[in-house]
């Protein structure tokens, strides 16, 4: 029964996200019916119809399928390695630590924001981050230390980028430090999705090719040495992985939040229990995830664009409090 | 005491002769506009960005004056006669300085060349120098003139973009100079009168012949900046269908008004039209 399932899914979320892909395509401030877009996609149409759906929606639907395949794959990911619920990346502060690396390095004059300055800072950082915290919680996979923890990075990453943009001298800090924090995908270039795709690559290569690790790993720590895995070049790995996809991410994006943790969860009865068999469609339906936020961010009417980091907060948000809810027994039995 | 006090009373009667002896500004517009008008000892202070030269036209002689936070603190112990101040700035230190019986004096953003003549005229009646504000607005109304003469056929339409694709709106002093120089801002088409963001797919869609930017060559030191970059951007608007006018030119209404419109004209030639 799950293993039809199983199979279902892996046709109907690639499938979802090539729907979602094409109707990003189709939405925007400017009006443009499907069979014109369609037509400027393989370069008819006006001019200015080619531009606006070539290099203006394409790359922004591009990123917006990649970064939420990204966030979900590092959630799966990271859930599995601290065989823990509640880990994802945006709830111990990779994206916020990204987000000041790529501060960083525009404050320090490293490079601009089309530089690839921009993602490789962004990438220590989150490794920095991740690090920490794996370190901090150590094999023990305590979910109050891994909170607390957590809280304590983006807390710190976060001022940090504050401070790093309110020393800027540049009279906009304010507009860009909401920027960074809230996430967007508004009017991005291909130069983007070039700054940010081989990282990505990368980093769900790495995450994809432990997968069977994972597996294994759920049996725990022990069990999973006594069977040959190498539980700390697991971790370094896993990190390394994270690392730069969310990195890389938050160099084009900003932080985008709650993808990694959502996304997990939602997939978690679709596929088992098997954190292997987890990244694949939590890779889907991140994407599909961000995707349709992305659209919804430009149909919802407002008088300024709403940004999508804030919509997948809105959504995240209220989901962790569920999660915290039904882990309160154990968060109890801790304290 | 006494004397400072007639001094701000008869200001306030208008009478020109008894004008205040020091007065600090703490807006870049009027900076620019006590820089051209006062005596050098009249000016008690500059605003926080009187010497950013990306900002002001008269960055380099505001070097000659102290140099204040825009807060109220400097101010008090400088006890000036008079500020002047931006009328959109912060109230508290407004507060602060009238609890002090410090006059202040508001400025609106001016929304044409005519509401900034009325400023120079009110700036010169203030420090006591009518006839340096008539020689202004002069200097403006011949460059304005000569801008005329040699305005744009057929109204051709421009967007002015700055970063994050904020559209300059139609009711403002750079759509007067545009308008001036015969061009039509675009910005009316899409609603914005006050000016407002625009995503990039709605700049290319709307179609203006130019657009007017700030920097001929940008770079991308926020992602707010990148967007000038975008390469949708650069393909519609190569370099003969840009006008390059720099802010220092365009935030504030003043003594760069005849190099602003010469300057649209000239860059005007150099579009192909």
């Amino acid at each position: 029964m799950l293993s039809s399932q199983r199979s279902l899914l892996n046709v109907l979320l690639p499938a979802l996200v090539c729907v979602l892909a094409l109707a990003s395509l189709g939405v925007g401030a400017v009006h443009l019916p499907i069979p014109t877009v369609v037509d400027a996609l393989f370069g008819g149409a006006t001019e200015a119809q080619r531009a606006i759906v070539q290099e203006i929606r394409l790359p922004r639907t591009l990123l917006a399928a990649t970064i939420g395949a990204m966030h979900g794959l590092s959630g799966a990911a990271l859930q599995g390695l601290l065989r823990n619920p509640l880990a994802a990346p945006s709830l111990f502060g990779a994206p916020q630590a990204a987000a000041f690396g790529a501060v960083l390095a525009i404050a320090t004059g490293l490079g601009d924001a089309l530089s690839f300055a921009l993602p490789l800072s962004a990438i220590l950082m989150a490794f920095l981050s991740a690090f920490v915290l794996v370190a901090i919680v150590g094999r023990e996979s305590n979910l109050l230390l891994l909170i607390l923890a957590g809280l304590a990075l983006s807390s710190l990453a976060g001022a940090a980028t504050a401070l790093a943009l309110n020393l800027a001298a540049s009279p906009f800090a304010a507009l860009e430090i909401s920027f960074w924090l809230l996430g967007s995908l508004d009017d991005r270039s291909f130069r983007h999705v070039l700054l940010a795709w081989p990282f990505m690559a990368c980093g769900a290569f790495l995450l994809f090719a432990r997968r069977d690790a994972f597996r294994v790993l759920s049996l725990g720590e022990e069990a999973a040495q006594s069977l040959g895995v190498n539980v700390s070049a697991l971790r370094l790995h896993v990190i390394l992985g994270v690392a730069l996809g969310v990195g890389a991410s938050v160099a084009v994006s900003g932080t985008i939040g709650f993808i990694g943790l959502v996304v997990p969860h939602l997939m978690r009865p679709l596929v088992g229990h098997d954190p292997g068999r987890l990244l694949a469609p939590s890779a889907f339906a991140g994407a599909a995830l961000l995707l349709a936020a992305d659209i919804a961010v430009r149909l919802i009417p407002s008088t300024s664009s709403i940004k999508v980091g804030v919509l997948t907060s809105l959504i995240g948000v209220p989901f962790f409090l569920y999660l915290v809810f039904r882990e309160r027994r154990k968060l109890e039995a801790a304290a | 005491m006494i004397f400072r006090t007639l001094a701000v009373a008869a200001l306030l009667v208008g009478a020109a002769q008894a004008a205040p002896l020091r007065i600090a500004s703490i807006n870049m517009c009027a900076d620019q506009l006590l820089q051209t008008l006062a005596d050098p000892e009249q000016i008690a202070g500059l605003g926080p960005y009187s010497r950013d030269a990306s900002l002001s036209w008269l960055a380099e002689d505001a070097k000659k004056y102290p140099r204040l936070t825009g807060e109220a603190e400097d101010i008090i112990a400088l006890k000036p006669d008079l500020v002047l101040a931006g009328k959109y700035g912060k109230k508290a230190t407004r507060d602060l300085l009238e609890d002090q019986k410090i006059k202040v004096v508001d400025f609106d953003v001016p929304r044409s060349i005519d509401e900034v003549k009325a400023q120079v005229r009110r700036v010169g009646d203030i420090v006591g120098h009518p006839e340096r504000a008539s020689a202004l607005n002069e200097k403006i109304d011949v460059a304005a003139a000569r801008a005329r003469t040699k305005a744009a056929q057929g109204h051709p339409k421009i967007l002015a973009v700055s970063r994050r694709g904020w559209i300059a709106g139609t009711n403002n002093l750079l759509s007067s100079l545009l308008a001036t120089a015969g061009l039509a801002n675009a910005a009316g088409e899409l609603g914005l009168k006050t000016g407002g963001f625009v995503s990039l797919e709605t700049i290319i869609a709307a179609k203006p012949d130019l657009i007017l930017v700030a920097e001929a060559a940008p770079s991308a030191e926020d992602q707010g900046k990148a967007l000038l970059l975008h390469p949708a951007l650069d393909r519609n608007y190569p370099p003969e269908r840009r006008i390059v006018i720099p802010e220092q030119l365009t935030i504030c209404g003043g003594p760069m008004l005849p190099a602003a419109l010469d300057r649209l004209s000239e860059a005007m030639s150099g579009t192909g039209r």
